[in-house]
């Protein structure tokens, strides 16, 4: 039997302004120190890294702070020749997610010709499986992240297709669930995180048709929790990175007032750390770029006009994508 | 990055903790450093998976760690004795069993663990499948414990039936574990699928599902899983694709539908004739999209003012046919009779009548329960919405209150209710001017394709945004369109539909510069402002 209602108390002394200055600052400076302990030990991921802190960094107009050069180069470092994949960092395997963000930074910079272009689609494609889904790399895990990856990367460059789009739909849509929801395979839990990867694959291929968008919205609205915040499944704590997955998803299916805005703000806000600047997944924890960019982001969808507007779909600004005449489909409602 | 709580330390603390980190680092980098040399030399040994093993068991997520791991297993088993690599995949285990320990949600710990048993020879799908039943004991909600079952079950393949049982047995010592309700909704519609009525599930069991869901939303009102759950089982009904509307005139011909349907469903299972004679020609959709619900037909037939027109819809071996009348002169519209009940079986309606009753008493008790005013005003929609409507909309306000938080998402349901009240009875008209005429605001479009041939549409003083705007497309055949008074405050998306007047009077956010652009734009548009 459960209890009462998993969730956070806002306290008083909560930061209630946006602190850009402070968060421009936290990431202009994170990993200037090559020494730092949670620098080192996230390298697997540092590809993923670039992309949360340059978005961040381009939604508060800051990212003139970033070591442009020094990042465009490391890109093209970390593409391998022989596959085309991207990896996280310099000895390590090429592989989809980083992939995604290798060139998602480089749209952003307008860089793309820093890399084989051809290479990465070679490399995407060939992840994809008969049943339409697509591996992380060749060692075949299977998941409606990669697909959404593959489907982002290639409509990125501007070539879906060199994938059977078809049949990267219809995998998607294998793993609907009873709620509306998705999740990582066939038969999979709905989640938040992955709900947004396979609306947000079928926002990129304008076939949101398909989705049960009533059920789907309702199930996302139910997320909110007494604090404003949100989490990503039924009975669970509310999470800032949910802010994000969240709301995407109900920007692309046009309900984004089926939760309670201010509230929800307040959740977000409270979420930053005055003193290091940045955000944090919950009020209190220590902070990281990743939910850094996610209450950014979400603070754009919620309509804070400080920061850059954000496109639901891609997490990236609405400048590139207008610039890559890129249109995602919203639902109509 | 998740659940690491800042603590406040002394600065004393902090550089002690830091030296420590420091010292943990040096190693980390220095392990690091020979992992990737060895595998430059190709040195796949014992020693790289000993190194490779130690740095996982503190940091499982090294995605590079595990492939190169698995590259030297691939190696062994080409020399090894089958013994000798029963005992590596066997230590391949350990590992991911401890990785898992300490991060029970890392994704390369649980893909690893998937790539032994499906590399290795003869496994033990019986142990994995006790393994993940204790796993289940620690943390009944860990996805990928649940993820990891179904590929085992994929894999020994224990009957449904016993699967069924095992959510069965979880719900019953914890109804607020929805990751059990979830697995049971799969196996529900696979065991006892409706075959003969088209449902997605059997009646008795439909029935059965009820019951149980109740009990579980009773015993606890305030935990979800099993809302949810009720829910879904409230929307099991056949659905089936219906013609609604056919409009011809000399500008346009359009055919609506209930659902979104394929260029390939047009081609074929609708005939257009005039004068009995099929129109050929190219459909497109409305919104530009493979799928829609509203079709343009472009075709040469000259559309003259006696013409008898016909519409045909396939539907298995057989047909439905629809009659256009002339509204005015070149202009024909036929409409079919519509419904947006929900077609239940009688055990179910029966049962739904049964918990109608137990949530009323229930209410009775808590009348500010969110979740049983919920249910109940579901179950009042499901049984018969006309009958019910004004309860209906009664307690949409009253959610309204007690769940301020979704405000957005009752304003929108009572929209969609009220217009599913409306429309039946305006398919009997034959008028080509629509009028809201029920009190609600609305503040949504739905069902607009079903709109698509009014000539003259008013949505003045209602609640909509500018996020309906790209909807308007739909009204196809309009040429006035009142949007006084709403809260439109930019024109942003506005859809290229071609009206003769356009009011968007009392709109009080609209920014003069947009509107005088807009004006630009569309001179032949009458605008009011
Ligand atoms: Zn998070």
């Amino acid at each position: 039997m459960s209890f009462k209602t998993k969730d956070v108390t806002l306290s008083e002394d909560r930061p209630k302004a946006l602190l850009l200055q402070k968060h421009s600052d936290y990431l202009a400076s994170y990993g200037l120190n090559k020494e730092d302990y949670e620098f080192c030990m996230t390298e697997y991921l540092r590809m993923s890294g670039i992309y949360w802190s340059l978005t961040a960094m381009e939604l508060m107009a800051q990212s003139s702070r970033m070591p442009k050069d020094d990042i465009i180069s490391f890109i093209a470092s970390c593409q391998d020749s022989e596959s085309g994949g991207i990896s996280a960092s310099h000895g390590h395997d090429p592989h989809m997610l980083y992939t995604l963000s290798a060139v998602q930074v480089l749209a952003m910079y307008d860089k793309l010709d820093a890399i084989d272009v051809e290479g990465v689609v070679r490399y995407v494609s060939s992840l994809q499986q008969e049943d339409g889904s697509f591996f992380g790399d060749i060692w075949g895990e299977v998941d409606t992240r990669f697909s959404f990856c593959a489907v982002m990367c290639l409509s990125l460059l501007h070539r879906l297709d060199a994938i059977d789009v078809n049949k990267a739909i219809d995998f998607v849509l294998s793993c609907m669930n009873f709620d509306g929801g998705f999740g990582s395979k066939p038969g999979s839990e709905s989640h938040a995180g992955l709900i947004y990867c396979c609306v947000g694959t079928l926002s990129i291929c304008k076939r949101m048709d398909a989705l049960k968008a009533d059920e789907l919205a309702w199930w996302l609205c139910e997320r909110q929790l007494p604090s404003g915040g949100l989490n990503g499944r039924p009975e669970k704590l509310p999470d800032l990175c949910y802010s994000w997955w969240v709301m995407s998803s109900l920007s692309m299916l046009n309900r984004i007032d089926w939760v309670d805005k201010k509230n929800l703000e307040q959740y977000i806000l409270a979420c930053q750390d005055a003193e290091t600047g940045g955000f944090s997944d919950r009020p209190g924890d220590i902070t990281d770029p990743f939910h850094t960019l996610f209450g950014l982001a979400g603070l754009s969808l919620l309509g804070n006009t400080t920061i850059k507007r954000v496109n639901p779909t891609y997490c990236m600004p609405q400048e590139t994508i207008d610039r890559l005449k890129l249109e995602p489909q919203i639902l109509q409602i | 990055m998740h659940g690491r709580i800042k603590v406040r330390t002394t600065e004393e603390e902090k550089a002690r903790k830091e030296k420590e980190r420091q010292e943990k680092l040096k190693i980390f980098k220095h392990a690091m450093q020979k992992i990737f040399n060895k595998r430059k030399e190709g040195e796949q040994d014992e020693e790289q998976l000993e190194i490779t093993g130690r740095v996982l068991s503190s940091n499982p997520d090294i995605y590079t760690l595990w492939n190169i791991r698995r590259e030297i297993l691939i190696v062994f088993s080409k020399t090894k004795t089958e013994e000798d690599m029963s005992k590596s995949y066997d230590n391949e285990l350990s590992l991911t069993e401890y990785c898992l320990k300490i991060n029970p949600k890392s994704y390369c710990a649980w893909h690893q663990r998937e790539w032994v048993l499906s590399t290795r020879p003869n496994p033990d799908w019986k142990k994995e499948l006790e393994l993940c039943n204790m796993y289940l004991k620690y943390d009944e909600r860990n996805f990928h414990t649940w993820d990891y079952r179904r590929f085992v079950v994929s894999q020994c393949k224990p009957s449904l039936q016993e699967e069924f049982d095992f959510t069965t047995e979880k719900l019953y010592d914890n109804f607020s574990n929805y990751s059990a309700w979830h697995y049971r909704s799969k196996m529900l519609v696979e065991l006892y699928p409706d075959l003969k009525g088209g449902r997605p599930i059997q009646d008795n069991h439909h029935k059965h599902e009820l019951k149980m869901v109740q009990s579980a939303a009773f015993t606890d009102p305030d935990d979800t899983s099993a809302w949810f759950y009720q829910r879904w089982l409230l929307g099991a009904v056949k659905v089936t694709i219906q013609l609604v509307s056919c409009t011809v005139t000399q500008s346009k011909s359009t055919i609506a539908f209930s659902r979104k349907v394929s260029n390939d469903y047009i081609n074929s299972k609708i005939n257009l004739y005039f004068d009995g004679v099929g129109v050929n020609g190219k459909w497109n959709p409305c919104s530009g999209l493979e799928y829609d619900d509203l079709w343009i037909l472009e075709h040469n037939h000259e559309v003259t003012d006696n013409l008898d027109i016909k519409v045909e819809h396939i539907l298995g071996d057989e047909k439905q046919t629809i009659n256009c009348a002339k509204y005015k002169p070149y202009t024909y519209v036929g409409k079919n009779e519509i419904s947006f009940k929900n077609q239940y079986s009688e055990p179910v309606i029966e049962e739904l009548n049964v918990q109608l009753d137990s949530c009323r008493q229930l209410l009775a008790l808590e009348p500010d329960n969110k979740w049983t005013l919920l249910t109940t005003t579901f179950f009042l929609y499901c049984i018969d919405a006309s009958l019910y409507h004004n309860e209906i909309m009664a307690n949409l306000e009253t959610l309204k209150n007690l769940d301020s938080q979704r405000i957005g998402y009752y304003s929108d349901l009572i929209s969609k209710w009220s217009v599913e009240q409306q429309l039946p009875k305006d398919y009997k008209t034959d008028s080509l001017q629509y009028k809201i005429d029920f009190s609600e605001k609305i503040t949504s479009l739905p069902h607009l394709q079903y709109y698509n041939f009014y000539q003259i549409v008013d949505l003045s003083h209602q609640a909509l945004t500018s996020r309906i705007l790209p909807t308007l497309v739909k009204l196809q055949h309009c040429k006035v369109l009142d949007l006084s008074g709403n809260n439109i405050n930019t024109l942003d998306g506005f859809p290229d539909i071609d009206l003769d007047e356009l009011y968007l009077k009392n709109n009080d956010e609209l920014n003069a510069t947009e509107i005088e652009i807009f004006k630009e734009k569309h001179k032949s548009m009458k605008i009011y402002i």
